[in-house]
């Protein structure tokens, strides 16, 4: 029968840390595989877990207390780095690159190291592009909505429809060469100002 | 322009390298530079190793312990200058505050509280309790050795009579708190955020331990700087007039207004201020900026002193190796700062301003003075 591997992810954030233990679990085959996740790294999981490997997000503060264990014990995870050849070990850097670092006890399985670590890093790539994504959506929603409110004022005040107020709109943004949202930005302050009963 | 990542650390002794992104120095000194922010040192180390990032906000012991073998590889690191001096406060429980003091009233000298702490170590192990638990933000840093210092300035041994533990900043004010830890050396403005809140009282900071005490350093890739030679004399100046900006008492609200944002350090400004009042931090890029080889020597004897260190190296040669001195004086001449002479200088034993050469004036140096009167000469 073949050893359990118990394997501690520490990351704020929950839902990366589940696609991370999807990911390692996926990965690890026959092994029977023990995925505990936390938030924050405290000393007892080591007593409590004995993890064999321990992956932390580098966004995670905590990452320095469980480095500065390997100073006073043998019994503990050690940084992977010191256990691979940089030379021929890009996983690693790529590991750093996407936000995650790993530990590892000795005499762990060499070769599940970097397998495990670049499963890791794909996985934290991928939330890492999906917040982009979101992101980005949220920018589109925002900048959607002052267009809108900046036709409404446009067609209010020049008495135009609401193609002709886009058009408008649309004309200046090219002529001035700025964006059409930052154009429509300005048309809503400037209406602030303009409100009528503000001025005394 | 010249391409190259910095990183640092939410810290208010990253200000140097937040203060020329925001004055725009390293634009006008022809470097395009993206700044990161990390969470912890570990990180730093490693980018700096895998060339991820080519300059950081560091500690300086960092490349020291690293290039002794101590943990995991940094690469080969060069120091061009110091990022200013002192910052650190050291904050106790209220708890053991109370233990501390003599019919309410505490001997606020290093050496008085050091002698207290000792009868509170010794009352602790008559009644059967467990060790004193003092958390600092890394291992290879000038917080360890300033608390192991004070602490066995009073016949303690750091050792076997305190249990020590490495603790994020952001993370120690709850210790506190919830009882885990009884205080604690960090960097501003986290010990006055704390205290704000509640969880403890500052005991002293570094001025109170070394009037004038190193801290951080500007590490730099060394393949990096040897492929930038320009490059690297120009980042060096881009932060030296961060510093002449940033110590004008003028600039101070602007300075702290930097500070506060949420991508650079993001404690309440109230925090920051206190911490700038307080911990005795100064960016004089004359009198706190050169990488002086004998505080790179006082940082290595302090890891052989506290038993992290066999003492057979060779300190001078590696002190060199990374503390460059010449640097600074290329970066910093064409600014009108004076350039000492020396690369070394005796540490402690000066109670009032003094004089160093230095060209083309000789600099008057503050007051340079250990709490215990010790004094550490470079042989």
């Amino acid at each position: 029968m073949a050893k359990t591997v118990n394997v501690l992810i520490i990351d704020p954030d929950e839902a990366r840390a589940e696609q991370v233990a999807e990911g390692v679990r996926a990965d690890n085959g026959d092994q029977q595989t023990v995925i505990r996740q936390e938030r924050h790294f405290e000393l007892r999981m080591l007593r409590d877990f004995d993890p064999d490997m321990v992956i932390i997000a580098c966004e995670s503060p905590d990452r320095d207390m469980l480095e500065a264990l390997q100073v006073a014990n043998e019994q503990v995870p050690r940084p992977v780095v010191m256990f691979v050849d940089r030379s021929d070990d890009n996983a690693t850097a790529k590991a750093l690159e996407a936000g995650v670092a790993g530990y590892i006890v000795d005499g762990f399985n060499p070769k599940r190291i970097s397998s495990i670590l670049t499963v890791a890093a794909q996985r934290f790539a991928v939330t890492q592009g999906l917040r982009k994504d979101l992101d980005k959506a949220k920018a589109d929603l925002a900048a959607r909505k002052t267009i809108d409110r900046a036709k409404g004022v446009l067609m209010a005040s020049r008495n135009l429809s609401e193609d002709d107020a886009y058009k408008a709109l649309r004309k200046h943004a090219m002529d001035t060469g700025r964006p059409i949202q930052a154009v429509a930005a300005d048309i809503l302050a400037v209406s602030d100002l303009l409100k009528p009963g503000d001025s005394q | 322009m010249t391409e190259l990542k910095i990183a640092y650390s939410p810290l208010n002794d990253a200000a140097l390298i937040l203060v020329a992104e925001a004055l725009g120095f390293y634009d006008s000194e022809g470097l395009n530079v993206t700044l990161i922010r990390e969470a912890n040192w570990s990180n730093i180390r490693d980018k700096l190793a895998y060339g991820l990032i080519d300059a950081a906000h560091i500690l300086a012991p960092m490349p020291f312990a690293a290039a002794l073998g101590l943990g995991p590889s940094m690469g080969r690191i060069i120091a061009p200058m110091a990022l200013g001096a002192n910052g650190n406060s050291i904050l106790v429980s209220a708890k053991l505050k109370a233990r501390l003091e003599d019919g309410g009233r505490l001997d606020t000298s290093l050496l008085g509280s050091a002698r207290l702490l000792a009868r509170e170590v010794e009352r602790r192990r008559k009644e059967g309790l467990g060790r004193l638990v003092f958390a600092v933000p890394f291992t290879w840093s000038p917080h360890h050795f300033v608390l192991r210092h004070w602490v066995a300035s009073a016949g303690l041994d750091p050792e076997r009579q305190i249990q020590w533990i490495v603790v994020p900043p952001s993370r120690m004010a709850d210790m506190i708190k919830d009882g885990v830890i009884d205080g604690f050396c960090s960097g501003s403005p986290w010990p006055q955020a704390a205290q704000l809140n509640g969880h403890g009282e500052i005991l002293f900071s570094d001025p109170d331990y070394w009037t004038l005490k190193p801290e951080k350093v500007l590490g730099v890739r060394a393949a990096w700087a040897e492929a930038n030679p320009e490059a690297t004399i120009a980042l060096t100046r881009a932060l030296l007039r961060a510093g002449q900006w940033a110590s004008a008492p003028a600039h101070r609200e602007d300075l702290i207004r930097i500070l506060a944002r949420t991508a650079s350090v993001n404690a309440p400004w109230k925090a920051i201020e206190l911490a700038l009042d307080g911990s005795g931090l100064t960016f004089d890029p004359q009198t706190a900026t050169f990488p002086w080889i004998s505080h790179a020597k006082w940082f290595m004897g302090q890891m052989v002193r506290w038993g992290l260190l066999t003492p057979d190296h060779d300190f001078d040669q590696l002190a060199r190796h990374v503390y460059r001195p010449d640097l600074w004086r290329d970066a910093a001449a064409p600014l009108g700062l004076d350039c000492p002479v020396a690369d070394e200088k005796t540490e402690g034993g000066q109670a009032a301003g003094w004089e160093i050469p230095a060209a083309p004036h000789n600099i008057i140096m503050p007051a340079n003075q250990l709490f215990d009167g010790g004094v550490f000469r470079c042989v």
